[in-house]
């Protein structure tokens, strides 16, 4: 899952920045509201936190153009003014949530969660798919309620798959919503993180599509 | 009583009314005076005049006799004359002789200054018979027969001319004084007519201050309008300093929060006792900063535009769904057309923002949002505005506790704890109410009273 945090406050978004790695996000960083527009209008992010109060362009004005220009992922908008009228104006704009300052990283982290699970349709935090389970909310993998040790790399990837069940992934796609930008990406990595995971798995739910990339998907008469 | 009295003249109305009081009075005075002088004059002239004449005749008929007695060579043919203290007398005397006198004078004698020569007719008053106050004419004649000098008098008694003129008198001062009350009474009219746009300045601040105009706006009279100007800008600026204040306690405050999160974030990897005690600190001063921030925050008070609540709700009710998605929370908003709620966006927001959320937060699936306008209070209109859910509700005995500051009934849904709390606040800073009430729903319903424009 690849996010994009949009805040000025160099401190805080590096705190950001780790508590999502360490929960296994790929992480972008826009410090003023222009850099912050052009990432969320070119890369495909799983989701954004957008601070309203930014340089340059503000959080409400940024999130109106990507709803205009057909940008739908899901918003978390970090507000230091807690008043109604300006989350009312957050969310009319196309915010999905908001969040307060100050907060916690947990309360973020849970509200991030419940947001990419929602725009994936998920309604539980726990996701399943036949016998194997991702637990979003402590990063756990099982089959058949054993666990399942991953990499966080290979984390990140079965998480993509798994909220995207049933629809054809592109390796280009993975790349891009598993690595951040400054990443070194090489498309051929995801080939062999797939094939760990087939591995450490040991239930055939990742197929290849031929030409086009991967899909999850349980097929019950293949069990 | 006196107080009160000396209070009333220190009053502007009482210092006009006092003043063109003291200024009538005394042109009504001097006006009667010169009146009643003239008329006395004019009366007491005709009597001269006639005095006069009568002396005049007398000389005319007078004629020493062969004798050497003064006598008339024809009678003077008047009544009044020959009946006794009638009131009209002549009398005729020469030094050292016995007068000549008229028969009504009876027993009576006129008693002339003979030490001194009268050539020029001269007035006088003088006692005559039977108390009578007799206004005299008398002149010294040398009668051309002889020489011989006599002393000419005719008098009448002034009782008649004295009651017209205490008649006339009496008449004067009662149209002086129906002329003074009705005066007066034009002078209370004119005063009241002349300082009401003074009131209505009073009236129309009493309207600023109770939030109902902004302004001392409409047409003032030319002396007035400084003084409107001057207040209007004094209103202007009291206005831009709450707004700074304002702005600076939201600067101060958005200021703080961020660092107040990183704060928080980096307490995290410190040891236990230490995260616990920073956690605990910090989460203290954030209460602190959202208590005092929002109450910075409300402005309380109408007067401005107004604000159109049906598209405002609107707009709430989208935001609110929108952040309850995953229930598939529905909102169900009914409202009139043209329901105007009269005070500050932010507050609005402030009051149903928390009131809607509460209600998100604890439906199962449904809200409904009813405003109205309330037709039973005359003097400052109301609207009422009725959200509902059907969630679990709140037990009668424990809904006035969740208005309190900081109290939460169940911890397991996030929040503060205040919402309830400033709802409660900004709304009672507007006159208007907040209390709860079970919802047809089956859970709980929020009722804000505020005021309409």
């Amino acid at each position: 899952m690849r996010v994009l945090i949009v805040e000025d406050d160099a401190t805080l978004s590096e705190q950001m920045r780790q508590s999502l790695a360490d929960a296994g996000y790929a992480v972008d960083l826009a410090d003023n509201g222009e850099d912050g527009h052009f990432l969320g209008d070119t890369e495909p992010y799983d989701a954004v936190i957008l601070d309203l109060g930014l340089p340059i362009m503000d959080g409400t004005s940024i999130l109106r153009k990507w709803r205009t220009d057909g940008r739908d992922m899901p918003v978390l908008i970090l507000t230091a003014r807690d008043g109604w009228t300006d989350k009312v104006e957050g969310l009319d704009a196309g915010a999905d949530d908001y969040l307060t300052k100050p907060f916690i990283m947990e309360e973020l982290l849970a509200r991030l969660r419940a947001l990419i699970r929602r725009s994936a349709g998920q309604s539980s935090p726990q996701i399943s798919c036949g016998p194997v389970m991702l637990d979003t909310r402590n990063g756990r993998v099982s089959v058949d309620g054993h666990p399942v040790k991953l990499t966080a790399q290979e984390f990140k990837l079965l998480s993509y798959l798994m909220h995207h069940e049933g629809k054809v992934v592109s390796r280009t796609e993975l790349t891009e919503h598993i690595y951040d930008q400054d990443f070194d990406r090489d498309s051929n990595t995801i080939e062999v993180f797939v094939n760990r995971i087939r591995k450490k798995l040991d239930v055939p739910i990742i197929s290849t599509v031929r030409g086009l990339g991967y899909r999850l998907e349980w097929q019950e008469e293949e069990a | 009583m006196r107080a009160r009295i000396s209070q009333f003249f220190r009053t502007l109305t009482g210092r006009l009314l006092l003043s063109a009081f003291f200024w009538s009075a005394a042109a009504l005075a001097v006006g009667g005076l010169s009146l009643s002088y003239a008329f006395r004059d004019y009366v007491l002239s005709d009597v001269d005049q006639k005095l006069e004449m009568l002396l005049d005749t007398m000389v005319g008929i007078s004629e020493i006799s062969p004798e050497g007695v003064l006598r008339f060579n024809r009678p003077l043919f008047d009544q009044r004359f020959a009946t006794p203290y009638s009131g009209w007398y002549w009398q005729i005397s020469e030094a050292g002789q016995q007068p000549f006198r008229s028969r009504s004078l009876w027993d009576f004698e006129l008693t002339p200054d003979m030490s001194k020569r009268i050539f020029s007719l001269k007035y006088s008053e003088v006692e005559g018979p039977d108390g009578q106050r007799l206004r005299v004419a008398e002149r010294d004649i040398i009668l051309p027969e002889a020489d011989r000098i006599f002393r000419y008098q005719v008098a009448t008694d002034t009782a008649e001319v004295r009651a017209a003129i205490a008649r006339f008198n009496w008449l004067l001062l009662g149209a002086l004084a129906l002329i003074m009350v009705t005066v007066s009474l034009a002078l209370v009219i004119q005063v009241a007519y002349g300082l009401r746009p003074l009131r209505s300045l009073g009236r129309k601040l009493a309207g600023v201050r109770a939030g109902k105009d902004s302004r001392l706006d409409g047409a003032w009279p030319e002396d007035l309008r400084p003084l409107a100007q001057e207040i209007n800008a004094l209103i202007d600026q009291n206005e831009k300093l709450v707004a700074r204040a304002r702005t600076h306690v939201g600067n101060l405050a958005h200021a703080l929060k961020t660092p107040l999160s990183v704060i928080m974030n980096e307490a995290e990897n410190l040891p236990e006792k230490s995260a616990t005690t920073i956690s605990r600190q910090t989460r203290e001063i954030r209460e602190h900063i959202d208590h005092h921030l929002k109450r910075a925050r409300i402005a309380g008070g109408g007067s401005g535009p107004g604000l159109a609540v049906k598209e405002r709700l609107e707009k709430l009710a989208r935001a609110i769904s929108r952040l309850n998605q995953d229930k598939g929370l529905s909102i169900e908003l009914e409202c009139p057309d043209g329901l105007m709620f009269d005070g500050e966006r932010e507050d609005f927001d402030e009051i149903l923002g928390n009131v809607v959320d509460n209600a998100g937060k604890w439906a199962v699936s449904h809200v409904t949002i009813s405003a109205r306008k309330l037709e039973d209070s005359p003097r400052r209109q109301f609207l009422e505005i009725r959200v509902e859910d059907d969630g679990p509700g709140v037990p009668e005995d424990q809904r006035e506790v969740l208005f309190e500051r900081g109290r939460r009934l169940d911890e397991r849904v996030p929040g503060t704890g205040l919402g309830l709390a400033i709802v409660r606040d900004i709304v009672e800073m507007y006159g208007g109410s907040a209390y709860m009430d079970a919802a047809s729903l089956g859970g709980l319903a929020v009722v804000v009273r505020l005021p309409a424009k």
